[in-house]
């Protein structure tokens, strides 16, 4: 056995943990009062379509959705105060107005011949931007600072795949002629463009930037 | 979406038939429905050695499933229906919360539900539905509706668990006896979770708490029909004390449910006598 008093690195050789992240602590609570304010938003919509809709997988897999997406919205509210926001409510906040309009678009079909739109939206849309939008937070954050963030960003993540592959087969199994293709595709690039507009579920910079610096003597 | 959708406008497939709540009591294969037998005037106790016993457990648990349907529909809708704050109009976020982890519970019940009516023999629409769980799911003041829903109707969801549990038991049928403890759990939860924000909510407005427990003793009345649930040793569904006194019913609030059975079922007789007198 080694010898207990011999001196070992506080990082294991394996540990790649670094130091910093790309978010102070505002700019984390910032986000996260916005993943808030989205997944309150899709937990409310989907109880509420449970009852809309006829096709009875479809209902039971919304029902056991809108707990995931509460559960989420718990998680981050009590991640708040954690970062110095002690009035939860007051960065439980949509992004910008172009987010209330893409929200608004995707909780618009009601009737009970929209099931298609309603998990278009949800699963083609919201949840692959939200999936965009974890990650990158996940990547980017400080692996030492921010650990406690990062542990709720990987449940959730697992949840938002999970549920994104159950509505993708609903949906595939939903759209059986050129007619669902074009209906699906229709509301998809609606509520996309929205989501552009708004720059993703935290606005703006939602899964960074890709713009590089160009030196000027190449693009001139 | 809007917002408080009527019962007349819950989405079912083409296989479900609905029925209106007068209709299902007199319907025979309805359960706690059909005529009298063995002495007793109204629906009689569920033994598996009472006459038509497996078309009657088939046609209770069809009753569950569209319940359990009901359920997580109301469950959805107040997720849904009311903002959260401080207003009377609005919810705590963790009643929310709760009702989102009820949707999920009622998701599986529905799944518990359709799998034992396979067990049973029985095809979904099968048995009519009447909307009468999620029409007290509509109620515009969040406590009248919790209170309604959660303490009424979750907790007859109680006493129904409990005696279908019993009732796999004593005919040797481990499976439903297993489904109906689970499910007995998850109910006895939602009623606490009635109990408590009623007791929250209200804790200042003892006007709103009275007016919240007058609407769920209309919603039990209704449920004590013609004896149909109660505490005699012949009462199809028997009253769950030990559960309910588990989910925050104090044990007056049972004897009243008890004898409000008891006040059901001697109105049903005296009906039943002046029907056959005439
Ligand atoms: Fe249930
Ligand atoms: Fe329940």
């Amino acid at each position: 056995m080694a010898d207990s008093k011999k001196p070992r690195p506080a990082f294991a050789p394996w540990d790649r943990r670094e130091l910093p992240g790309m978010f102070d602590v505002e700019e984390t609570a910032r986000r996260v009062g916005h993943y808030k304010w989205v997944e309150m938003r899709l937990f409310e919509a989907l109880g509420g379509w449970v009852a809309t809709v006829p096709e009875l997988d479809v209902k039971l897999r919304l029902g056991t959705h809108c707990y995931k997406h509460a559960w989420h919205a718990d998680l981050w509210n009590k991640r708040l105060p954690e970062l110095r926001e002690m009035n939860t409510e007051r960065l439980t906040v949509p992004p910008n107005d172009e987010f209330v309009t893409f929200m608004d678009a995707i909780t618009e079909p009601e009737g009970p011949d929209q099931t298609l739109e309603k998990l278009v939206g949800v699963y083609r849309v919201l949840i692959p931007h939200k999936i965009a939008a974890y990650t990158y937070h996940l990547n980017n954050t400080s692996t030492i600072t921010d650990a406690p963030t990062m542990r709720s960003l990987r449940f959730v993540l697992n949840d938002e795949f999970e549920d994104w592959r159950d509505g993708e087969m609903l949906i595939q199994s939903l759209i059986t002629d050129e007619a669902d293709v074009q209906r699906a595709a229709t509301h998809q690039a609606r509520c996309e463009g929205l989501i552009v507009k708004a720059g993703g579920i935290a606005g703006p910079g939602s899964i960074g930037s890709t713009d590089v610096a160009v030196p000027e003597e190449v693009t001139a | 979406m809007k917002k408080i959708l009527p019962p007349e406008e819950l989405a079912r497939d083409s296989r479900f038939v609905r029925l209106s709540m007068e209709d299902r009591f007199s319907d025979r294969r309805s359960p706690g429905g059909g005529g009298s037998t063995s002495g007793r005037t109204g629906p009689t106790k569920l033994t598996p050695d009472a006459p038509q016993a497996p078309d009657r457990a088939r046609a209770l648990m069809h009753g569950i499933f569209v319940g359990e349907i009901q359920a997580l529909e109301g469950a959805g809708r107040t997720c849904w229906d009311f903002e959260v704050g401080p207003h009377f109009d609005e919810v705590p976020f963790a009643l929310k919360l709760d009702m989102a982890r009820q949707c999920w519970d009622e998701a599986r019940h529905c799944e518990i539900s359709i799998k034992l009516s396979e067990w049973m023999g029985t095809e979904l629409g099968e048995f009519a539905e009447s909307t009468f769980l999620y029409e007290a799911a509509c109620n515009p003041d969040p406590v009248l509706r919790l209170t309604g829903v959660n303490r009424a109707l979750e907790g007859l969801a109680i006493d129904v668990f409990n005696t279908m549990r019993e009732f796999g038991q004593s005919a040797g049928d481990p499976v439903l006896e297993f489904c109906e403890d689970w499910m007995l759990a998850d109910e006895v939860t939602h009623v606490k979770m009635g109990s408590d924000w009623l007791r929250r909510i209200t804790e200042k407005d003892p006007d709103r708490r009275e007016r919240a427990l007058e609407f769920q003793r209309v919603v039990d009345k209704l449920f004590s029909l013609g004896g149909f649930r109660g505490e005699d040793d012949d009462s199809p569904i028997r009253l769950a004390r030990k559960f309910r006194e588990m989910a925050g019913f104090t044990h007056e609030e049972v004897d009243e449910i008890s004898d409000l059975s008891k006040q059901a079922r001697a109105e049903g007789e005296a009906r039943l006598a002046q029907a056959n007198a005439s």
